[in-house]
């Protein structure tokens, strides 16, 4: 029976253990090594608001993964690889023989590195425990002071907000949103956020974070301190890979993999924000670090040790976020400086795109728009589609640059939506999630 | 070649020579779908072509590989009886990766009930269809073809045309 060996429980991870056992023609043994309970990340900011309970968070409870038939090691970290060996040894000392390893160790928030960023009431929000301690803290009219500006500080915002905090975001970065939107999107989502009651201070460079009595103070270069009850590091992430250190296994900005997403050891594949895959968009190798990238390699990874022989197009990069109901995506090469670029305002709505050409093909994109404006939504998902499929829209693109709100016309009559009815990530029609077969 | 749709399924046909552009499908749909009439709702949608002088309706293909319920961090979008892609909505937190994963923009998003909703051909009754006075939207058992693309494009061609006049 062949033994796989799952390290890490996030989307990745999960997402594999399903597809194997979807596409597996013999009963296989899986044992999945896991730091935390499996849980969603993307479901927190709803923990936070408490619109869900904790029990939501989890995306396989301990009989889930009974049911699959899955060995599991909870609460603990692998220490080491030997990839001569074929084993694992785990943070309490076990050994764990494998035929092939997915390793989905994940990241780790990382706090901007000023003294006292490991203080009392500053906290991460990255991990369940990390969310469970920010939702000890927050309550109304409490001032919140969120360092970083960036998607995972924006997908708490709302909840934030709707704690009845007060809340102050401080970017380091001349603008907000640096990895997400242009300029010109970010000072309509400044201006918006503004309108709504939140202050921002861009172009802040914190210096220090001290104890002022029962508050915080924080210090900057340049400008006045502020005082916060709560502070918030959302200050980036970083690959979990230096327990791979003397493994073999071939680490740039994450490990390398190939296109069916094998690292430089053949029977050890990676999968998700460890992995350093091919950008769907731009054909170079790229650590993402995004849900549906994980869920992707996840899949195909999962097929692959699975028997099956599964080539991936790459991971196309997409983020949506929505503030104070302004919804703010992104996809794709949307930041290529050197593309031919269009941009359309309606400052009244408000409502913004730039699209981003090779050629006749869209290869970026950014949309904002207002969460009730239903071409809004619509648009989204159709930019995602011009972007995905590369389709040639030929003349239609002279009509996107005269009006780059019309983006529906011009996807139907390229006729997008027939070069992508065949596309499939596994080579044949996803299952329903709750179709994993379980176990005999 | 692979069968990318488990047949067999019925699905949405639509005819878009046939549409007048008279919105019934939408007010049907909104209704099934929400008990109001208000097309804002609906999730079929009428799109004018050629300077308002021709319609179609645009609705989810059912797709095979149901980008949205594979980017559902939480399950819940699922596949129900009669093989269309439907949300849960007690599972649904609202946060709209199913709005950027569907590549044909045919995900929506409540802001009242802060959840997605999208077609779930109306549990094998689409309303849409039942409403279409010109038989332009059947369900039918038949493979899911894009059924707007040559007529959008000629649509569109001759919309430019004049465009560039």
């Amino acid at each position: 029976m062949a033994r796989h060996l799952i390290i890490g429980g996030g989307t990745a991870g999960m997402n594999a253990i399903r597809t194997i056992r979807e596409e597996e023609s013999e009963r296989s043994e899986i044992t999945l090594v896991s730091a935390e309970k499996p849980y969603s990340r993307m479901v927190l900011p709803y923990y936070l608001d408490r619109s869900i309970a904790e029990s939501h968070v989890y995306t396989a409870t301990a009989k889930v993964l009974a049911g699959w038939g899955v060995k599991a090691h909870l609460g603990r970290r692998a220490a080491t690889l030997d990839t001569a060996a074929n084993a694992c040894t785990l943070d309490d000392g076990a050994r764990l023989e494998y035929d092939d390893c997915l390793i989905a160790t994940g990241s780790s928030a990382v706090r901007a590195p000023v003294p006292g960023a490991d203080g009392g009431k500053v906290h991460s929000f990255w991990t369940l425990d990390q969310a469970k301690g920010v939702l000890s803290e927050i309550a109304p009219g409490r001032h919140v002071v969120m360092v970083g500006a960036g998607f995972i500080s924006f997908t708490i915002l709302n909840s934030i907000l709707a704690l009845g905090a007060k809340l102050t975001v401080v970017e380091i970065a001349p603008r907000i949103l640096p990895r997400m939107v242009d300029a010109a999107g970010a000072e309509l989502v400044a201006k918006w956020l503004t309108e709504h009651g939140v202050s921002i201070r861009a172009g802040a460079v914190l210096t220090a974070i001290e104890d002022a009595k029962a508050k915080k103070r924080l210090r900057f270069e340049k400008g006045p301190d502020l005082l916060a009850d709560v502070v918030i590091m959302a200050t980036g992430i970083k690959t979990n890979l230096e327990w791979l250190n003397g493994s073999g296994v071939v680490v740039e900005r994450g490990i390398v993999v190939d296109n069916h997403l094998r690292s430089s050891v053949p029977n050890v594949y990676a999968a998700g924000d460890v992995a350093q895959g091919r950008d769907l968009v731009t054909g170079a190798p790229a650590v993402h670090a995004i849900e549906p990238t994980a869920q992707e390699h996840g899949r195909v990874a999962g097929a692959n040790m699975a028997g099956k022989s599964i080539g991936y197009k790459g991971s196309l990069l997409m983020n949506i976020v929505e503030v104070c109901h302004l919804d703010i995506a992104s996809f794709g090469a949307w930041d290529d400086g050197e593309a031919e670029t269009v941009t359309g305002l309606r400052a009244d709505r408000p409502a913004y795109r730039t699209l981003v050409w090779r050629g006749d093909r869209l290869i970026g994109a950014i949309i904002l728009g207002p969460s009730s404006d239903i071409w809004t939504t619509n648009d989204i998902g159709m930019l995602k589609g011009l972007v995905q499929s590369g389709s040639p829209v030929g003349r239609f693109k002279a009509h996107l640059a005269r009006n780059p709100f019309d983006i529906k016309p011009a996807y139907i009559a390229a006729r997008t939506t027939n070069l992508l009815l065949p596309e499939t990530v596994l080579g044949r029609p996803a299952k329903a999630p709750g179709e994993t077969p379980v176990a005999v | 070649m692979t069968t990318l749709t488990a047949p067999p399924v019925r699905v949405l046909k639509i005819i878009p020579e046939r549409c007048t552009g008279c919105l019934r499908c939408e007010l049907a749909c909104s209704y099934m779908q929400t008990g109001e009439y208000r097309p804002a709702k609906s999730v079929i949608r009428v799109s004018p072509f050629e300077g308002h002088t021709s319609y179609a309706p645009y609705t989810c293909t059912q797709c095979a590989e149901g980008w949205c319920m594979t980017a559902c961090p939480v399950g819940a979008i699922t596949i129900n009886a009669v093989g269309a892609k439907d949300v849960v909505d007690d599972t649904c937190v609202g946060c709209k990766l199913c709005t950027i994963a569907c590549p044909y923009g045919t995900m929506f998003y409540d802001t009242d009930t802060r959840k997605a909703f999208k077609c779930n051909l109306c549990n094998g009754a689409p309303a849409c269809a039942e409403a279409c006075p010109t038989a332009a939207i059947l369900y039918e058992e038949t493979p899911t073809v894009d059924w707007l693309g040559d007529f959008a494009q000629e649509r569109f061609e001759h919309a430019l045309a004049l465009e560039a006049r």
